[in-house]
């Protein structure tokens, strides 16, 4: 796929993400995908598969919110296979506190599927409010 | 200028830094560049114009990490005005404690020269090694 029609795959994304949905993700997401968070905080690590990345990392993430996150994204940049999105979230977790954070995600798109996601953002802000990243998912996810 | 000239032009300076030389990027960054380090953790502000990004960012920096502190690279977008850098720091604190964050940088450029940038990194591993930021542009 062109550089533009990937974009346009990962502003569907993103346009789901805006309005609590994550439908065109799931859909697109490759078998073999890799979700990696980026640093040496207790969340990073690569999450690889469909399975590690949809119930190991997203499912406990959305398990801290009442209502599935909001993310809403404001820069697209895309060249060849990849995108680089820059996006805000706009949540309040169960313990009622805001999670805000800034995102920077780079997306490597391998014939229309999301074959790699690599994440960056203020691991400070998710150790601080989400808490490190449980010992038990971690099991599931071994690298 | 296109897309593949920002890129291009981004991808010299990471050469030359990664060679020692910061004088191309410093040439480079526009007087009124404006950039953000974001998040919401100590270091996260907007520095606004070269002088306070020197004096508040760069400067300070460098007296905390040992000379010869460099990204290397590994990934370059570039799409309309913007270049994205995936890079990993080689630094070390003047004490030699390593220093090798993630980062993602976004550049935006005009006439060939860098106006915006935003920074994306482990603001845990920065506030470990580096402790809270205390430089001049501290409020």
């Amino acid at each position: 796929m062109s550089a533009a029609a990937n974009k346009k795959l990962v502003q569907q994304v993103y346009e789901d993400a805006a309005n609590r949905r994550g439908t065109t993700f799931y859909d697109n997401l490759a078998d073999d995908g890799c979700w990696t968070v980026t640093g040496e905080y207790s969340w990073s690590r690569q999450f690889k598969g469909r399975e590690a990345i949809m119930n190991g990392l997203m499912g406990h993430f959305r398990s801290l919110f009442h209502e599935r996150p909001r993310t809403v994204a404001f820069n697209f940049i895309a060249d060849g296979d990849f995108v680089a999105v820059e996006a805000r979230g706009d949540n309040v977790t169960k313990s009622g506190q805001r999670y805000d954070n800034h995102y920077c995600m780079v997306f490597r798109i391998e014939n229309g599927r999301i074959k790699e996601v690599k994440e960056y953002s203020d691991s400070a802000l998710i150790e601080r409010v989400l808490g490190p990243f449980p010992a038990d998912r971690i099991a599931q996810n071994a690298n | 200028m296109s897309a593949a000239d920002n890129k291009k032009l981004i991808e010299d300076l990471f050469v030359a830094i990664a060679a020692g030389n910061r004088t191309l990027f410093m040439e480079t960054l526009a007087d009124d560049v404006v950039m953000r380090v974001t998040g919401h953790y100590s270091w996260s502000r907007t520095f606004k114009g070269k002088e306070a990004l020197i004096r508040g960012l760069y400067n300070y920096l460098a007296t905390l990490v040992a000379d010869g502190r460099r990204t290397i690279p590994f990934n370059i977008v570039a799409g309309g005005d913007h270049v994205v850098v995936e890079g990993v720091g080689e630094m070390q604190t003047r004490a030699g404690v390593p220093y090798n964050n993630d980062y993602c940088l976004i550049y935006r450029l005009k006439d060939g020269k860098i106006v915006e940038i935003r920074e994306y990194c482990d603001s845990v591993l920065t506030e470990k090694i580096l402790g809270p930021y205390r430089g001049p542009a501290a409020a």
